[in-house]
């Protein structure tokens, strides 16, 4: 198992538990108001987005893809 | 907020300073956060101006970055947000020992994504050969960009480090912890900016 084959391995498992994570967080505060807690929920969404193409970079969908990679 | 909940000053009063201007506050650290999205956004549209007016991309010689590592260097910033988001949530509920290991959670997540940096710039500086100062346009405006980040991200961890330590001290109160929300503020804008790092340099 190369380098690479693990980095991806650990960048898709984390990436799902922080999408998993932010997004759950989300719809916990969903109902929350206040001007900090709408920018903590704009972030939260932006956070779990960055998560999945993360998780979408290590299953090669998305970015570029070196040979042997 | 009840009465109850009122923070109280040295004197055992209510601290009515404090209740007044936290709006002002939250405010202001709003506005700076807003011009400092001003001054990465400025940086991100020159970049990717120069990169669609040249020839291909990345420019001859210079290979394409290595994805695998700053995914998996990314997801550790992103699991750092959400470490910070349960320290704020712990802190508003009164777990002050799950508050603290969150908070130490954060930073030990965020140093960690400073050394993977620093791993990925030795690797490019000393392997690959792209420098900031030699690698024309793709070199400065990466390393630039990327060190402007590490930056926020290196002042965010001495943050939360001093975050920790006012806690220790007995600084935040249930009723009065602006500094924790504008920490986690801070810490979310890092992690957002670089999604969007991440993708222009990465992904697409």
């Amino acid at each position: 198992m190369n380098a690479a084959l693990i980095e991806r391995l650990g960048a898709v498992i984390a990436g799902i538990v922080v999408a998993v994570v932010a997004f759950y967080a989300l719809y916990k505060d969903w109902r929350a108001t206040g001007v900090e807690n709408q920018v903590f929920k704009l972030m939260l969404f932006l956070l779990g987005i960055g998560a999945i193409l993360a998780l979408l970079a290590g299953l090669n969908v998305v970015g570029f893809a070196p040979k042997g990679a | 907020m009840t009465a109850a909940s009122l923070p109280l000053d040295s004197h055992g009063d209510v601290d009515q300073l404090y209740i007044e201007t936290r709006e002002l506050r939250l405010q202001g650290f709003l506005l700076f956060l807003v011009s400092d999205c001003v001054l990465f956004a400025s940086f991100i549209f020159a970049y990717l101006y120069m990169r669609n007016s040249g020839q291909g991309w990345p420019p001859p010689g210079i290979q394409r970055l290595d994805v695998a590592f700053a995914a998996w260097n990314s997801v550790v910033l992103f699991g750092s947000g959400a470490t910070m988001h349960y320290a704020l949530e712990n802190f508003k509920h009164g777990n002050f020992m799950r508050y603290i290991w969150f908070l130490l959670a954060t930073i030990v997540l965020g140093a960690g994504f400073l050394g993977g940096q620093a791993y990925e710039y030795t690797h490019l500086i000393f392997g690959e050969h792209v420098t900031w100062w030699g690698s024309g346009i793709f070199g400065a405006s990466f390393f630039t960009l990327t060190g402007m980040h590490g930056l926020h991200v290196f002042i965010g961890v001495c943050y939360l480090t001093v975050l920790v330590l006012q806690s220790a001290a007995g600084v935040y109160t249930r009723g009065k912890f602006f500094g924790i929300t504008a920490g986690t503020l801070y810490w979310h804008f890092v992690d957002v900016i670089w999604v969007v790092l991440f993708s222009i340099f990465y992904l697409i």
